[in-house]
């Protein structure tokens, strides 16, 4: 197993999953089918989700295959086309949370986010496409037909569309001098996704050690109603943390507390499944104070302190562990 | 202004070097992790607390929230622990950075409200509710303020440093 590897066993989730998505979430329109579209929503935010070590294993990608045989210039539009494409899959699995968030009260998102979620999905399937169209190029030059083959200088002609949305993806270098230029920018981010953090162990973790048994005087369901501030921090951290990744990849890609990060944030998005679509929520929502919750309950909350803690621990070790991936291909 | 000789002596001790240049993964990195778990439960303890009284979530009972100065509390005896465990492991560093003292009046005055808010709203049981808001009010906005103001500050730090420890100034 190598980043290679890895890319290619996860590149194909976000362009098949953001179609099955929209497939869903049009089909939901006929008949207005609730439910449906629901579903389109979850697999948005899971799409979402995993987008992020689809895109952060590319950059490791890259640098195996560096050499002779690889075109440059290819490489650089697919990281282009990448660096935009990722944006526009995690704001669409955002909006999406936001939608079932909504839709607890009113049973259905409300209008403005099914407009915003038909446009941002609409757009990320555009892109994506042309994200992995892009990828394909650079191990399937037969593929790349005559008149966008790189010529020697490097520089390559695109189709019409291609053309019209590359002037869209940023340059990678100028992005990620953007991000590193002042360190006051960079204490910024740091500092807001130290902020991030604060809001989701704020938010989730109390109403995860109130379920587990602690602070029982506390009623579950108006801690819940805390919960898009933890949510809101967690925006914050993914835009924060992604931006930081793209600003300096080389600090990150190689270490192991990276992906181990990245393994307790989709074990999260686990923990929140089992949470919400196996009836426990509904178990402790009507918990009044002084109420125990099922034992099932408070392994789920547990559960989710682990891999928080376990998600600002690794955070923590990323730094220390820089080097630990290096040479392990 | 000359840096203190203490510094020295205090970068020279064995625990000092020990936290600075052991590989094992409970060195620096250890401390500074619990340092940043201490800084999440004080500061979300206090910012759930500040966020009720200012009108977020108002449907939960306000009184029962005293239980999470407890917590906060108990972060801030995590964070005073591991915060003098680093500062051992580089007095330099720290001491000579104007930044460290700015994040040490933040958190003075963070704590200090803290305390006020602790005694003077959630302790005194004849108030109301409503009472416990108005009068939390100031304290819940400065709260927030000076918490942001030491998280901002405290990753300032490794960016203002003058010296990375005794004798080695930083960018040279």
């Amino acid at each position: 197993m190598n980043y290679a590897h890895l890319h290619l066993l996860l590149n194909h989730f976000p362009i098949i999953g953001a179609i099955i998505g929209l497939g869903l979430f049009i089909v939901s329109f006929f008949g207005k089918n609730q439910d449906l579209r629901k579903a389109s929503y979850i697999v948005f935010i899971g799409i979402g989700l995993i987008t992020i070590p689809t895109f952060i294993s590319g950059f490791g990608a890259q640098d195996m295959i560096k050499g002779p045989a690889v075109s440059d210039a290819l490489v650089r539009r697919h990281e282009s086309s990448a660096l935009l494409s990722m944006w526009f899959m995690v704001i669409t699995g955002a909006l999406a949370l936001i939608g079932l968030w909504q839709a607890q009260k009113t049973s259905q998102p409300p209008r403005w986010n099914v407009l915003a979620v038909l446009l941002f999905s609409v757009l990320s399937v555009a892109l994506i496409a042309r994200t992995s169209n892009t990828g394909g190029d650079i191990r399937h030059p037969e593929d790349v037909t005559g008149k966008s083959a790189p010529v020697a200088d490097g520089t390559i002609t695109d189709g019409p569309v291609g053309g019209f949305i590359a002037h869209f993806e940023p340059d990678p270098d100028k992005f990620a001098d953007a991000m590193t230029f002042s360190k006051w920018w960079w204490t910024f981010m740091m500092a807001a996704h130290f902020i991030g953090l604060i809001m989701i162990v704020g938010t989730v973790g109390l109403l995860d050690i109130r379920i587990m048994g602690f602070l029982k005087q506390l009623p579950v369901a108006p801690l819940h109603r805390l919960l898009p501030w933890g949510l809101a921090g967690l925006a914050i951290n993914v835009a924060t943390g992604m931006m930081a990744f793209a600003g300096r990849p080389e600090n990150y890609i190689f270490s192991a507390a990276l992906w181990l990060k990245i393994l307790a944030l989709l074990l999260l998005g686990v923990n929140a499944v089992a949470f919400y679509l196996t009836g426990i929520f509904g178990q402790v929502e009507k918990l009044e104070a002084g109420e125990d919750a099922p034992f099932a309950a408070k392994l789920v909350a547990a559960s989710g302190l682990f891999l928080w803690f376990a998600v600002i621990a690794m955070g923590r070790y990323i730094q220390p562990l820089t080097d630990t991936l290096l040479g392990s291909n | 202004m000359a840096v203190p000789l203490i510094f020295n002596t205090i970068e020279q001790t064995g625990l000092s070097r020990w936290l600075r240049e052991s590989q094992s993964i409970f060195g620096f990195y250890f401390i500074l992790l619990f340092h940043t778990f201490g800084m999440s439960l004080v500061v979300g303890a206090n910012a759930v607390v500040d966020l009720r009284i200012l009108g977020v979530a108002s449907d939960i009972p306000l009184r029962p929230l005293k239980r999470l100065f407890g917590i906060g509390w108990t972060g801030l005896a995590i964070n005073i622990t591991t915060g003098l465990l680093l500062l051992t492991a580089y007095p330099t560093k720290a001491l000579t950075n104007p930044d460290f003292y700015l994040k040490l009046t933040f958190i003075g005055l963070a704590v200090y409200t803290m305390a006020r808010m602790n005694k003077e709203v959630f302790s005194d049981t004849s108030l109301s509710e409503a009472a416990m808001i108005a009068k939390g009010k100031v304290f819940a906005r400065l709260s927030l303020f000076f918490w942001i103001g030491a998280v901002g500050t405290g990753r300032l730090l490794s960016e203002t440093a003058r010296y990375f420890f005794y004798g080695h100034p930083a960018g040279g």
